[in-house]
């Protein structure tokens, strides 16, 4: 901790002491280093923070430059009046670009955004108001009592202060909760909104927080150059960018600044020779991508990693059980009424029916293919039924979001683990106990202090968390990397971070061996007696008989059976269907 | 009226083109899930060498394209090779670096042709078609009907032949497919090949019609990716019709929108993309999640 | 041991301070001096883009600029000293072309030539003004003009003088009223589309079409053919080599028969090429340099382009080659000035040049004149009458 801070203060100090040791051409091209710098950061936030594919950042970095040019030399307006006036039409752009983001995500997004960052430069370049294709001069410098900002040397500081305020929060909002939010949508988008995360509002945050750096960039680059033309907001900057984001590491906001550096550093060295500045430049990235795709700032971390993987292993401790708290009743929990789901030609469900009380363990069983899947996805939100109705605690929740049913208390997990990999566990569990609004996140701007206090709150809770399932010692790794009973365990206890009061496990067991099968059950009856009805999905029939006070047998996406383990064992259609599995090995149509 | 239709007559000439790009794209696309934005890099660089071929070595315009076609198709096999850690690897990743061979291949063109460009003369003599005040090029003629018969060939390689079956049984289950013994790695090099030849075959037909110069794929490539995903990405038909569609609003935003036509295009491929995320024809993908 | 490193840490960031304070001294920052040498080589720059979309205008100008710096230290450069031209790549992007301006500031450049590109050259024009570094534009916008830097003179005539040339000749001379317009939205394009209109509109005429084209549109049939409706006599052509050839050639495959007029790019050989020599024939094109054989000095400029470069020379090189000349005849005239002394030998400077007489005003432009040239027969040959 001291050695960071000695760290950051001795960057600070130089940083201040930089413009001493550069002449004006040093200063200009540093001055136009830490305006990529901001951009990078904003590109950074949203494309690998959030995982939004973003290709307009370099059009936002435009609106806020251009913003600014007409608001002051065609609107009169003060430079600083403007520049507020400019960051906010960059943020309604951004926004209105982002809008694409809740539709499509992936390569869809990337040509859909660099198609609107083309038709913005097309706009400026057509529009009478933006000065055509020769831009518009004479933008007037800001003005500071007493100090004289047409200086690039005191443009420097100003530019210094607003880089370190803009480093910092975005730093902020990484490593507390918004971000870790962010990172969970980005790394799996679906297990993020099953764990409360509104996607949506988060991939408009993401828009919304690349817009807010674009928009600065842009009204420091109109104060400093002081002319705009649209060639400057290209698409050949747009994926310099990009090098710079990638090659710095686009997870790591530092790693972004130090590739949007070191990239502007050697492309300015080498400046004369532009075609193999051009060849080194692009092998570079290929470079990068293929062999650390990490990129810079992955460099550190593997070392790192290098080193400890001599040291101790970390060792799974025993769970321990939670005290017996309420104890069952007789009111319903979940009600699936004649619930049909179809794809195209083939009927997943068929008039699915049942009911679950408050406090029960209920299994849910059935040859491959039956529906088993398909099921847990319509009452978790991630289907629309196309017929029927689902009710969780009282109420209808037939079309309501994921999100929405997890924060109204149902939790779940997946057949084939849908963990967060590039968070570490605790992070995992993190993401799953914050319960607070992605709309209270103007406490960021407002009261950084109560977003602190929050997060010093829920750490401590993580790490109780993982205390009870045994993870402790494996919090700080990366959950890839653990095997796989651990992780597991993991998802489990990560769907329980969430203080659900129905919990849905699909094929827990799948690939434990038979202690783990025994731990789980111990574990699964624990969280019951602690207040959650459980759902399970299992094919481990020895399990589902120990553990399940009444089970559901599905075949075809019906139901052909519901009752105590001994009766539905009983059943012939039960047999019949179970035979029939073994004779013509079905496909797997569900997911 | 007389407008609107030779307007469409224009859209549809340079559409063919863009359908041949938005095929190479599909085609890699769909067999190796790997997104090429080098693609328009590579046309560039099979216009140059038909063209080269063509204006100093005199062969024949067929030949010299044909030549073209397989150098290009090799120059694919080492592009697959050094982007094949790439394949299937998440998208950002690709992105910046198949941009990034792009890049390269860019500079090698301007250090091998120089920075100025050259113009081909149209191998095509004979006047345009006069129909109805309307008039229609004969070499457009000549590239709708190349266009046409590449894609049919290509649907003919992928549906009749045992390697076009191989490669389509990668597009649909990569896993499978290993697991039937079918040479994946084989297959994508194939599709990278073929993929290549499409580019050179688009970048050898529009030299004539436009201008041969370092940035000629640039263009092309970003419309031919639209067009790819306006029909649907990893479609073959999707593609045919992605491209036309995407040549005819270009042409009908210029004519109506003048300046402005680029926003216009662009603006209208977003809502279209926004109402049907997956396309005319659907998205055919290696591996959903 | 944590408490030593972080102590360390400090000490070395102590050290690091006290090194970059204490040889500045406690001065506001950028107070240094800059040196310029008196002695070894004279230094010129030359910035255009020489990569991206416009490299190849940069190629043309940088051999152009470079002839004219080999003649004069192949005669023993000036007071003894040679000439040495560096190249800076502006990448036709502004912001690089702003960082640019520093650089060749802060190296203690004299002069710079270039840049082709008038959005590029605006945005470098008041840093150069401030350092007090003449510059020789190709550009030929009246935005250069709006600049109002004492520093920035052009090498060739502005659009208006181009267009008004035209006017005058087509109107006047050879009364045709019935004139359509494409132009491209770039910033060549505009610049034309606006001159040639204001020289019509003086001239109370009206044109029966005007298009307005992107600068990277490929397809021109929607454009073409609202003209190809208006029947025009004349259409007037609005944008550079390359977009100027494409439109010709897809004129004529539309049946459009009426003659093309434009500005310099419709005299070039890439336009030639582009176009196709059957179809550019009978363009009227106003340039201040027609062909290589107008002149001796064209003669001998040409010669001298071929057996440096192979290849033939074009307006563009010449344009750089007598803004070159221009600086260098300025330099030995001031006895190697620099800053406003330089300036002001430029602007006293009277010089022959490949494009006509030179002799600047306050406004930064030297040259206004044009001559009208009608492509026959695939050359650009200067118009009867």
């Amino acid at each position: 901790m001291r050695i960071k801070i000695a760290v950051v203060a001795g960057l600070g100090v130089l940083a201040w002491l930089l413009p001493y040791t550069l002449d004006s051409y040093a200063i200009h091209v540093v001055n136009v280093i830490i305006i990529f710098a901001l951009l990078a950061v904003g590109l950074g936030l949203a494309m690998g923070v959030a995982g939004q594919v973003n290709l307009a950042q370099v059009a936002f970095f435009g609106v806020g430059a251009y913003a600014t040019a007409i608001l002051t030399t065609r609107a009169g307006l003060g430079f600083w009046f403007a520049a507020v006036l400019a960051i906010v039409i960059t943020v309604v752009i951004g926004l209105l670009v982002g809008t694409p983001a809740l539709r499509v995500q992936s390569h869809y997004l990337g040509i859909v955004t660099l198609g609107l960052a083309l038709a913005f430069t097309n706009w400026v370049t057509n529009s009478q108001i933006a000065g055509g294709a020769e831009g518009i001069s004479a933008i007037p410098a800001p003005e500071l009592p007493g100090i004289d900002l047409s200086s690039e040397y005191l443009f420097y500081y100003l530019e210094l202060i607003v880089f370190a305020l803009a480093l910092a929060f975005g730093l902020f909002v990484v490593r507390t909760g918004l971000g870790r939010r962010m990172r969970a949508m980005r790394d799996d988008s679906l297990a993020a909104g099953a764990l409360g995360a509104e996607v949506p509002l988060l991939r408009m945050t993401a828009f919304l927080l690349a817009s807010v750096y674009g928009g600065v960039a842009g009204v420091l680059y109109a104060g400093l150059i002081r002319f705009v033309a649209p060639e400057s907001f290209g698409i050949a900057n747009m994926f310099l960018l990009l090098g710079m984001v990638i090659i710095g590491g686009r997870q790591s906001l530092i790693g972004c600044v130090t590739g949007a550096v070191a990239l502007y550093l050697v492309r300015e060295l080498l400046s004369d020779h532009p075609t193999y500045a051009q060849i080194g430049y692009g092998a570079v990235v290929v470079l990068v991508v293929v062999f650390a795709p990490t990129g810079l700032a992955g460099i550190p971390p593997r070392l790192r990693g290098l080193r400890r993987s001599t040291g101790e292993a970390a060792r799974l401790q025993p769970f321990q059980p939670y005290e017996a708290g309420a104890s069952g009743s007789d009111e319903v929990i979940l009600i699936v009424d004649a619930v049909k789901k179809q794809f195209r030609g083939l009927k997943a469900l068929d008039d699915v029916s049942l009911s679950v009380a408050t406090g029960e363990i209920r299994g849910i069983v059935g040859p491959n293919g039956s529906g088993k899947t398909t099921l847990f996805n319509v009452i978790s939100g991630l289907y629309k039924p196309t017929a029927g109705r689902v009710e969780f605690g009282g109420r209808d929740m037939t079309n309501v979001t994921p999100y929405r049913l997890s924060r109204a208390g149902l939790s779940r997990t997946f057949q084939n683990l849908r963990l967060f990999g590039d968070l570490t566990v605790r992070e995992n569990v993190l993401v799953a106990l914050d319960r607070s609004r992605t709309l209270d996140s103007w406490q960021y701007v407002l009261a950084p202090w109560l977003v602190r206090a929050r997060d010093r709150r829920l750490r401590a809770e993580a790490d109780a968390v993982l205390e009870r399932f045994g993870l402790a010692e494996f919090a700080g790794q990366a959950p890839k990397a653990l095997p796989y009973g651990i992780q597991r365990r993991v998802e489990i206890a990560r769907a329980v971070a969430a203080r659900p009061r129905l919990l849905l496990l699909d094929e827990p067991a799948a690939g434990l061996n038979g202690e783990e099968v025994r731990q789980l059950g111990e574990m699964v009856r624990s969280i019951r007696d602690s207040g959650v009805t459980v759902v399970l999905i299992e094919h481990n029939m020895g399990l589902v008989m120990a553990l399940c006070e009444r089970v559901t047998v599905l075949a075809g996406g019906r139901v052909i059976a519901e009752g105590t383990p001994a009766h539905v064992a009983a059943t012939p259609a039960v047999i019949e269907a179970y035979l029939g599995d073994v004779m013509e090995i079905p496909t797997e149509a569900t997911r | 009226m007389q407008v609107t239709l030779q307007t469409i007559i224009g859209g549809i000439s340079l559409g063919a083109v863009y359908a041949l790009v938005a095929l190479g794209f599909s085609l890699v696309y769909r067999t190796m899930g790997l997104v090429n934005f080098a693609h328009g890099n590579v046309v560039t660089v099979g216009a140059y060498l038909a063209s080269t071929f063509y204006l100093s070595t005199k062969l024949p315009f067929a030949l010299a394209m044909m030549v073209a076609i397989a150098v290009t198709g090799v120059i694919g096999l080492v592009i697959e090779r050094v982007l094949r850690p790439l394949e299937n690897k998440d998208f950002d990743l690709m992105l910046i670096g198949t941009i990034g061979f792009g890049i390269v291949l860019d500079a090698l063109i301007i250090m091998i042709w120089g920075a100025t460009g050259r113009a081909v003369p149209s191998p095509v003599a004979g006047a345009p078609i006069e129909l109805f005040g309307l008039r229609i090029r004969t070499y457009d003629l000549v590239v709708l009907a190349i266009a046409a018969l590449a894609t049919v060939l290509l649907v003919l390689f992928l549906s009749r032949t045992k390697r076009g079956a191989a490669m389509q049984a990668v597009a649909m289950d990569h896993e499978a497919a290993t697991a039937v013994g079918i040479h994946v790695g084989r297959s994508n090099a194939i599709a990278f090949m073929v993929g290549a030849g499409l580019a050179a075959l688009a970048g050898g037909l529009v030299g004539p019609l436009l201008y041969v110069s370092p940035t000629l794929g640039g263009a092309l490539g970003i419309k031919g990716f639209a067009a790819a995903i306006l029909g649907g990405f990893g479609s073959i038909p999707g593609a045919v019709v992605g491209g036309l569609a995407i040549g005819v609003l270009d042409s009908f935003a210029a004519g109506h929108f003048q300046g402005y036509s680029e926003l216009v295009t662009f603006l209208v491929f977003t809502a279209i993309i926004m109402i049907r995320p997956t396309g005319v024809f659907g998205e055919r993908t290696v591996n959903r999640a | 041991m944590k408490l030593l490193r972080g102590k360390r840490a400090v000490a070395a960031v102590l050290a690091a301070v006290l090194a970059t304070g204490g040889t500045t001294g406690c001065s506001a920052p950028g107070a240094g001096d800059k040196s310029s040498d008196d002695s070894g080589p004279i230094k010129l720059a030359l910035a255009d883009a020489q990569s991206g979309q416009l490299s190849s205008l940069g190629a043309w100008e940088l051999k152009g600029a470079k002839l004219a710096v080999s003649e004069w230290n192949a005669k023993g450069g000036i007071n003894g000293r040679q000439i040495t031209l560096d190249v800076f790549d502006t990448q036709g992007d502004p912001t690089i072309g702003t960082n640019l301006a520093r650089k060749i500031a802060s190296e203690g450049y004299l002069a710079m030539i270039g840049t082709a590109e008038s959005a590029v050259t605006i945005a470098m024009a008041p840093i150069l003004k401030q350092e007090g570094i003449p510059n020789i534009t190709s550009g030929q916008s009246t935005g250069l003009v709006a600049v109002k830097s004492e520093f920035l003179f052009l090498n060739g005539p502005t659009s208006t003088t181009y267009d008004e040339t035209l006017a005058k000749h087509v109107v006047d001379g050879q009364g045709i009223k019935q004139i359509a317009m494409i132009t491209n939205n770039g910033s060549y394009g505009k610049g034309e589309h606006d001159a040639f209109l204001k020289a019509l509109t003086a001239r109370g005429v009206t044109p029966v079409a005007d298009q307005v084209v992107t600068t990277d549109q490929k397809d021109f049939s929607a454009a073409l053919t609202t003209i190809r409706q208006k029947n025009p006599k004349l259409i007037f052509l609005g944008a550079e080599e390359v977009e100027s050839g494409l439109i010709v050639k897809q004129a004529r495959d539309l049946g459009i028969t009426a003659p093309f007029a434009g500005a310099a790019p419709q005299g070039t050989p890439v336009f030639l090429d582009t176009a196709g020599a059957k179809n550019a024939e009978g363009t009227i094109v106003s340039s201040p340099y027609l062909s290589n054989d107008i002149s001796e000095a064209s003669k001998s400029f040409a010669t001298a382009y071929k057996a440096a470069y192979n290849e033939e020379a074009e307006l563009h090189g010449a344009k750089a080659y007598d803004g070159t000349q221009i600086v260098l005849t300025a330099l030995k005239s001031s006895n190697v000035a620099s800053g406003k002394d330089l300036a002001e030998a430029i602007r006293g400077t009277k010089y022959e040049g490949l494009l006509g007489s030179f002799a600047y005003d306050e406004t930064g432009v030297g040259i206004r004149a044009t001559s009208i040239g009608v492509i026959r027969g695939g050359k650009l040959a200067a118009a009867a009458g």
